[in-house]
């Protein structure tokens, strides 16, 4: 009997939520950190959405924000022209790095040592989270502010997305970039699988699928509404979007066929990112909620809870029928 | 018509008192190194000697609060900034003074909040 979604509300930003991004799988399970215009990023359980803790520091609205794969380190990028390492275990703030201008990404290498930012200074930074003090690595090149600033390749190369309608790859050690990628217009996002050397960007109504290393085109998708984020599932089973129409829509990868499309938010829906284990996905918005969807409608997982009939007709007291009017956390 | 997944329960929002990050979560404790400076060493007799000292600063440091309310306080902030207020209270987590009367170069703030990280020191009369 198939199911209807359940999405998971998780209220407490006041602002419109604009990024957000999951840790690694943890042996403490794993976690979401949710970049907001209210300057105060959240970061929560993986799983069940729940509040862990609130990075209190910034001045700003933060625009970006990621964990390091253990889940232990937070980095923030924010309007206050800084970006900030955390401790994310005890929410204490580790390092204000300054920047000339509004910082819009943070991304740690694999072994959380280097940190590099993006942001609307148009160049690329390199810090070295061993040595703070020590100037970053700069890599300018870009002629518009800088959305997203990625590691690819083992650390060894770094994707970047720009304003000025391109994407480049870079080697960390080669002033010019190695291959650039141009657009008709802006790039609304940008994400990197390394198992399958993928690299996934969106702009205007299209999801387009790139190979990371020669940047050629492996294909494309296009969406009835304009496409703020989408994330590639782990085993590239699937394909989740969402933007202008407040809508979620869900793709197969293979035969890039629309599955299914989910309402639910109130406001167009900034950001997409699937979990580690592809179990479920998350979704940012204007309207200033974090919404969790299932991969898989209708298994257990987390707080959602597969009921066969004979056990709904028996009134089981512990569990909730969610019903379609909004409920706040 | 299709059925709509079932819940146990909705996820936990924030704790509108404090910051979270739990200190006796399980990840916490597993993961914070303790920040007494003595906690890795066997020795019971300067832990407890250094407890002492942070205990009794903690006190002295709440009592200094509890002294400061109601009276006129000279703030000293960075970029060169000097402004009195008359202290009414702090958060719990020192993030932010609570201050009335505050006497800053464009006119007197009735009310204001002043943020803790900005400023340097800040003396009073007793």
């Amino acid at each position: 009997m198939a199911m209807r979604q359940t999405p998971l509300t998780c209220s407490g930003h006041t602002r419109p939520v604009v990024d957000l991004a999951f840790s690694g799988i943890t042996p403490f399970g794993y976690f979401l950190i949710s970049a907001c215009k209210d300057g105060k990023p959240m970061l929560r359980q993986g799983d069940t959405g729940d509040w862990i803790g609130t990075f209190l520091g910034h001045k700003g609205a933060v625009w970006g924000a990621t964990l390091n794969t253990d889940a232990t380190k937070a980095a923030t990028a924010a309007a206050d022209f800084t970006a900030k390492v955390w401790d994310a275990v005890s929410g204490a703030e580790v390092l204000t790095l300054a920047h000339k201008h509004i910082v819009k990404s943070v991304h740690f290498t694999k072994d959380s040592n280097c940190l590099l930012t993006g942001g609307n200074d148009k160049v690329i930074r390199i810090y070295d989270l061993n040595q703070p003090e020590e100037a970053p690595q700069e890599i300018p090149g870009h002629t518009a502010s800088i959305k997203r600033a990625l590691w690819c390749h083992d650390d060894k190369h770094i994707l970047s997305a720009s304003e000025d309608r391109t994407v480049r790859l870079w080697d960390r050690n080669i002033p010019e970039a190695v291959k650039t990628l141009s657009f008709d217009t802006s790039v609304s996002s940008m994400e990197y699988l390394a198992d399958g050397d993928v690299v996934l960007i969106t702009y205007g109504k299209t999801i387009a699928f790139y190979n990371a290393h020669s940047l050629e085109l492996i294909k494309t998708i296009v969406t009835p509404a304009n496409i703020h984020s989408a994330s590639l599932h782990p085993e590239k089973d699937f394909i989740v979007a969402g933007g202008d129409d407040f809508k979620l829509y869900k793709y197969d990868y293979g035969t890039s066929e629309e599955l299914e499309s989910y309402k639910g938010h109130f406001g167009p829906v900034h950001c997409v990112r699937f979990s580690p284990d592809g179990e479920l996905y998350a979704s940012g918005s204007e309207d200033g909620t974090l919404r969790l969807w299932q991969t898989a409608v209708g298994k257990t997982y987390g707080l959602w809870k597969c009921v066969l009939p004979e056990d709904l007709v028996s009134e089981n007291p512990e569990l909730i029928y969610p019903v379609p009017a909004e409920i706040k956390a | 018509m299709k059925t709509p997944v079932c819940v146990v329960r909705l996820p936990r929002g924030p704790d509108p008192h404090g910051r979270g990050f739990d200190p006796t979560s399980p990840r916490y404790l597993a993961l914070c190194p303790s920040s007494l400076s003595t906690s890795g060493e066997a020795d019971p007799v300067a832990l407890r000697a250094e407890q002492r000292a942070r205990a009794m600063m903690r006190e002295r440091f709440l009592r200094c609060l509890i002294s400061m309310a109601n009276k006129k306080i000279q703030f000293l902030m960075y970029e060169r900034v000097t402004v009195a207020a008359v202290f009414g209270a702090s958060d719990i987590d020192v993030l932010n003074f609570q201050v009335s009367d505050l006497q800053t170069p464009i006119g007197v703030q009735t009310e204001a909040l002043i943020r803790c990280q900005d400023v340097i020191s800040y003396s009073f009369d007793m």
